[in-house]
């Protein structure tokens, strides 16, 4: 069960994902999700700040470093609402499972991180509904930058923490960005009760890990005949290449 | 002027004092709140203040999202009013904190009691939204332009007719725009009249001329400025 903050219980599943950059939690979840949809489940997802509604903002801000730290809380917030008004919230409703890669937690570490009070942070998202499970993949941060360093072109002013002074290396303020996000993660995990995966395992073993903590919670979700196209082609002897492109993106991942 | 704020305030601000005045200037709206902004400061600068002015929806951060954002009409309350309180945060960390800072009286057309009333007329919990508010700065005062429906209704059609948003029509219901917007703005100045007397607003009659109301006002700014300006002996 999914909770809304009023207590009131919903039909559906809500399971997050949480840890620091490069701690491989957005594979987990994407297996998770494939799996959960090869099962027959419906299964909808929810990404942190990616809703339509403030992207021309928070672009905007980033472009020309307007965001202060209190700024960017709000922002996040307003994604975050709409996401929850617009999508997670109905599909609980509904009784689906829901997949949120990033979940409130991150706002709680990254923005305490940036020196907003955590208290304040904390009484924004009272909104929010209450997961069945929250994960938190744990990472040592060694590994976590050698997986962010070699994966990616170079790192962006916001996401190095440069807006907080800590250094004039991009890769050093970084470095002590992520630690102090990592840090509150921490204490988040028992503030919270955040289940503990251990992101420096090898992905099959995760990934067994992750499902195994979130079988137990399945019974009674909505299931999808999300592939029932699979069976008209084998009955009718057709190849189906023209559902190329029509099946949605995530199924055809 | 002192500096206190409503909650916890901003991080990494721990001023106690500011050269400038914080003046918000709070009413309905259609109510003639720009129009005697426009006077107040053109009255203070001829009396030697320096003035800046900003109000809603105004913020380089959050101004053109929120417009973008109402044509769709598709915000609920709640994202709407964290979307406000983004442009309001920017305006008051890089607008209204510099400009106290350096001495100017800062009107400002709305305050973040629009903010609180709208919430709570939309059915947000009244705590969550002053929880959300608590980094605002408490102004040195709030002229609240106080009008009754009887005399907003001529006004609103004389300027610009009613708004989608003014009318209330995202959540109130009604098909009708004139309907939709006389309950709307009776609960809005029914919300910001229980707001008066828990944030203390200075009333202001605003059912009467744009020169008596202008009258009002000046005494009120007065009061607030007056001792920015050295007594010549």
């Amino acid at each position: 069960m999914a909770k809304l903050c009023t207590g009131e219980e919903l039909p559906g599943k809500l399971f997050v994902v949480e840890g620091i950059d490069g701690s491989g939690k957005s594979t987990q979840l994407d297996l998770l999700r494939k799996w959960l949809v090869a099962t027959g489940y419906c299964v909808a997802f929810s990404e942190w700040n990616s809703s339509s509604l403030v992207s021309t903002t928070t672009k905007r801000g980033k472009k020309r470093q307007l965001l202060t730290p209190t700024t960017f809380c709000l922002m996040h917030a307003v994604d975050f609402s709409h996401r929850m008004q617009q999508q997670v919230i109905p599909a609980l409703k509904a009784g689906a499972i829901v997949l949120a890669d990033r979940y409130i937690y991150t706002a709680f570490a990254r923005d305490a991180a940036r020196g907003v009070d955590p208290e304040w942070v904390r009484k924004i998202y009272a909104f929010a509904p209450i997961p069945t499970v929250a994960l938190y993949f744990r990472v040592p941060l060694e590994e976590s930058l050698r997986r962010i360093i070699t994966g990616r072109p170079s790192l962006k002013y916001y996401e190095a923490g440069m807006d907080l002074g800590l250094s004039d290396d991009t890769l050093e303020s970084y470095r002590i960005f992520q630690a102090r996000i990592q840090r509150e993660y921490e204490q988040l995990v028992t503030e919270y009760g955040l289940v503990v995966v251990d992101a420096t395992l090898p992905i099959v073993n995760q990934q067994d890990i992750v499902r195994s903590i979130i079988r137990p919670h399945l019974e009674g979700a909505l299931r999808a005949e999300s592939n029932a196209w699979r069976n008209v082609l084998s009955a009718e002897h057709l190849s189906g290449h023209y559902l190329e492109g029509l099946v949605g993106g995530r199924e055809a991942q | 002027m002192k500096v206190r704020f409503y909650g916890k305030g901003l991080p990494g601000i721990s001023d106690t004092q500011y050269p400038g005045k914080l003046i918000t200037m709070e009413g309905p709206d259609g109510v003639g709140r720009s129009t005697q902004i426009a006077l107040v400061r053109e009255y203070l600068e001829a009396s030697g203040y320096a003035v800046s002015s900003t109000g809603l929806k105004r913020s380089e951060l959050a101004s053109a999202g929120i417009q973008e954002a109402k044509q769709g009409h598709t915000m609920d309350p709640l994202t709407m009013s964290l979307f406000y309180a983004a442009d309001f945060a920017d305006r008051l960390e890089r607008e209204i904190i510099p400009a106290l800072r350096a001495g100017f009286v800062v009107l400002t057309d709305r305050y973040v009691y629009s903010l609180i009333a709208r919430a709570e007329v939309r059915g947000l919990d009244p705590a969550w939204i002053r929880s959300i508010y608590g980094f605002a700065l408490v102004p040195d005062a709030i002229l609240y332009l106080r009008c009754d429906l009887e005399h907003l209704v001529p006004r609103v059609l004389n300027a610009r007719g009613f708004d989608y948003w003014e009318s209330g029509m995202d959540f109130m219901g009604y098909r009708d725009f004139y309907q939709s917007y006389l309950a709307y703005q009776q609960r809005m100045l029914d919300t910001f009249d229980a707001l008066g007397k828990e944030f203390g607003f200075r009333d202001i009659d605003a059912r009467l001329s744009i020169e008596e109301v202008f009258a009002q006002l000046r005494v009120a700014v007065e009061d607030s400025v007056g001792d920015l300006r050295p007594t010549v002996s």
